[in-house]
C-alpha cells in the first residue's frame, strides 16, 4: 500500500471580508438610480431605454456615468458622488 | 443598494468576483449574450426584463446572515494524498491547480527548501493578486514556484514579479478577466540573468531554458492559484495563447548597443530588475535589408493594423528587436530614442480603416488624449513615443519581434531583493 505524503494547497484566501448586501430599498418609486456605463457597444442604449422605464413607472430619477474604458475601474469620484447621490447603482460586466 | 447587469456569458465572472469581493450576494441582473450585437427593439426587451428583476430586488428582505472572513478558497494549507506522481497530479487536476501540465508536488520540505535562501519570511505579505485579490504571501508564491519546477534560487525573481503584476497601472484585473489573449510576458534584467543561467540569446522565448520555463510557469501559476483566474470561469479570455502557459526572457544586455531596459527606467547597471508586460501575443518582423530606414519602415508598417488594441485603447506596444538589427540601427546613428520616434511617427493608423463600431468606440477612449476623432484622424499607436518599448533580445539572424500590448496596461518593473547569500560571487 502506497503511504500518503503531505503537499501544500497553492490557493490563497481573498481577505476581504464578506459583507451582506446593504438593505432592500422598499421598491424604485421615487428613488434615484445611478448607471455605471461601462462604455461596451449598446449598454449607452441599455441604460437609456430602462432610464425612461424609470422615469415613466416609477417616477424614479436616473444619473448615468461612463466609464473611459470598460476594463479599468471607474473612478473614486464617480464612486464617491454615487455613493452620496443614488439609493441604488447598476453596473455592467460583458458584451 | 447595488445590482451588476451582466451578459449571459459574463454572469459566472459577475458572481465570482462580488463573492471575491466579499459581496457574495450581490444581485445579478443578466442579458444576452453577444449584447452589442442586439437591435434597438431588442435591447428595449431586455431592458423591460431586467427592470423586472430589479424592480424584484429592490424589494427583497435583506439577507444579513454573519459570514465568515476570506475569499471562499480551500483553507485547508495541508493535503494527504497517496503518495505517487499519478495521484498528486490527480488531485491538482481535480481541484483546477495546474495549467493543465504536471506539477511537482508542493511538499512542506520542497516549499520550506524554495523559502529557505530567499530572504523572505513565510508569512511575508507581497501582494493581492486580482480578479480573486488572493493574499500572496511569499510561502504561497513559494509552493506555485516548486510546482512549477523553480530552482530555489528563482524565488526572488518570481516574488518580485508579483509584486509588479499587482501594481494598479498594470491592470491585472483587466488581464485576467478579459475576452483579450492577453498574457503576461516577464523580462529579466541585470546580474542575476547570468548567475539563474536565463536564457537572452538564441531561442530566448523559446523552450529548453530551465530558469526561463519554470519562472515564467510559476508566475502564470500564481495568477491562476492567487489570482483565481481560472479559464472559463473568471479568466473569460476567447481563445487565450501559448503565452499564458510561460512567457519569460532575459535581455541580451551583452550584445545591446543601447541602455538595456532598466537602466532606461532608472535603475542601476547592477541592480536586477524584472518588468511585466501584458503582451496580446507576438509577430515575426523579418527583414533582410541592413537598411536602417528601410528596416524602420517595414517594423513601422507591420504594426498598423486595425484590429490592434495599440489603436482602439492606446496602449504600450513593444518590440524585441535582435541584436544584429539592434547594431544596425545604433549603426547608423540612431538612438533607442530615435528609433521610437520613428516607428510612433510611421506607424499611426488612418481612423477611417476602422469600423464604424471600433470607430465610436476609439472616439470615447482617446478624446482626452486627441480630442474630436474624425475619420481623417491619424491614430498614433501610442500617447507618446517614449511608450513604445523597445528592448534588445535573441541571437544572430534578421528576425525582431512585435509584442502587441492588451492596451489598457502599463508595464512595471520592480527590483528583485537578494540578500547577501543570492549576491555574493
Amino acid at each position: 500500500m502506497t503511504a500518503n505524503i503531505f503537499v501544500m494547497n497553492p490557493t490563497a484566501a481573498g481577505g476581504n471580508e464578506q459583507a451582506a448586501v446593504p438593505e432592500a430599498l422598499d421598491g424604485l418609486r421615487g428613488k434615484v438610480v445611478g448607471f455605471i456605463d461601462n462604455s461596451k457597444p449598446n449598454f449607452d442604449h441599455l441604460i437609456a431605454e430602462m432610464a425612461e422605464i424609470l422615469e415613466s413607472r416609477y417616477a424614479a430619477r436616473s444619473i448615468v456615468r461612463r466609464k473611459r474604458l470598460a476594463s479599468i475601474p471607474a473612478e473614486d469620484q464617480v464612486f464617491a458622488e454615487l455613493v452620496q447621490e443614488c439609493d441604488l447603482v447598476i453596473t455592467g460586466s460583458g458584451d | 443598494m447595488a445590482i451588476e447587469v451582466c451578459s449571459t456569458a459574463f454572469s459566472g465572472l459577475g458572481r465570482s468576483q462580488a463573492k471575491a469581493l466579499g459581496y457574495p450576494d450581490l444581485p445579478l441582473a443578466v442579458v444576452r449574450h453577444p449584447f452589442g450585437s442586439l437591435s434597438r427593439a431588442e435591447i428595449r426587451w431586455e431592458a423591460e426584463e431586467c427592470m423586472g428583476k430589479i424592480a424584484a430586488f429592490a424589494k427583497q428582505a435583506r439577507n444579513d446572515r454573519a459570514r465568515p472572513p476570506g475569499g471562499g478558497t480551500d483553507a485547508v494549507r495541508l493535503i494527504a494524498v497517496a503518495d505517487d506522481a499519478e495521484s498528486v497530479n490527480l488531485l491538482f487536476r481535480e481541484r483546477q491547480w495546474t495549467d493543465g501540465l504536471p506539477i511537482v508536488p508542493p511538499t512542506r520540505e520542497r516549499v520550506e527548501h524554495m523559502l529557505s535562501r530567499s530572504g523572505y519570511m513565510p508569512n511575508e505579505f507581497i501582494a493581492r493578486v486580482a480578479p480573486a485579490f488572493g493574499e500572496a504571501t511569499a510561502e504561497s508564491i513559494a509552493v506555485n514556484a516548486v510546482m512549477a519546477g523553480c530552482d530555489a534560487e528563482y524565488l526572488p525573481v518570481l516574488i518580485a514579479a508579483v509584486e509588479a503584476i499587482s501594481a494598479p497601472e498594470f491592470n491585472l484585473q483587466g488581464i485576467q478577466t478579459t475576452t483579450n489573449p492577453s498574457a503576461v510576458w516577464l523580462l529579466v534584467n541585470g546580474p542575476i540573468v547570468s548567475r539563474l543561467g536565463m536564457n537572452s540569446g538564441i531561442n530566448c522565448l523559446g523552450q529548453g531554458n530551465w530558469a526561463n520555463a519554470t519562472l515564467g510557469r510559476a508566475l502564470h501559476l500564481v495568477m491562476q492559484n492567487i489570482g483565481g483566474a481560472i479559464g472559463g470561469e473568471m479568466d473569460r479570455a476567447t481563445m487565450g495563447q501559448p503565452g499564458k502557459y510561460l512567457f519569460c526572457c532575459a535581455e541580451n544586455e551583452a550584445e545591446n548597443p543601447w541602455q538595456p531596459v532598466h537602466v532606461e527606467r532608472g535603475f542601476s547597471a547592477n541592480d536586477s530588475v524584472v518588468t511585466v508586460i501584458g503582451a496580446e501575443g507576438s509577430l515575426n518582423l523579418n527583414t533582410h535589408s541592413k537598411d536602417a530606414l528601410e528596416i524602420l519602415r517595414i517594423f513601422a508598417e507591420t504594426l498598423v493594423r486595425p484590429s490592434g488594441n495599440d489603436y482602439f485603447l492606446c496602449g504600450e506596444p513593444w518590440l524585441i528587436i535582435s541584436p544584429e538589427t539592434a547594431n544596425i540601427l545604433s549603426g547608423e546613428g540612431l538612438a533607442k530614442g530615435d528609433v521610437k520616434r520613428s516607428l510612433w511617427e510611421q506607424s499611426k493608423l488612418p481612423a477611417r480603416r476602422l469600423t464604424d463600431v471600433d470607430l465610436n468606440l476609439t472616439r470615447i477612449r482617446r478624446i482626452a488624449e486627441l480630442g474630436e476623432v474624425t475619420q481623417d484622424t491619424m491614430l498614433p499607436i501610442a500617447t507618446a513615443a517614449g511608450s513604445i518599448g523597445i528592448v534588445v533580445c535573441g541571437g544572430p539572424g534578421t528576425h525582431s519581434m512585435y509584442i502587441p500590448s492588451f492596451g489598457n496596461t502599463r508595464s512595471v518593473s520592480r527590483k528583485v531583493r537578494l540578500n547577501a547569500y543570492q549576491t555574493e560571487p
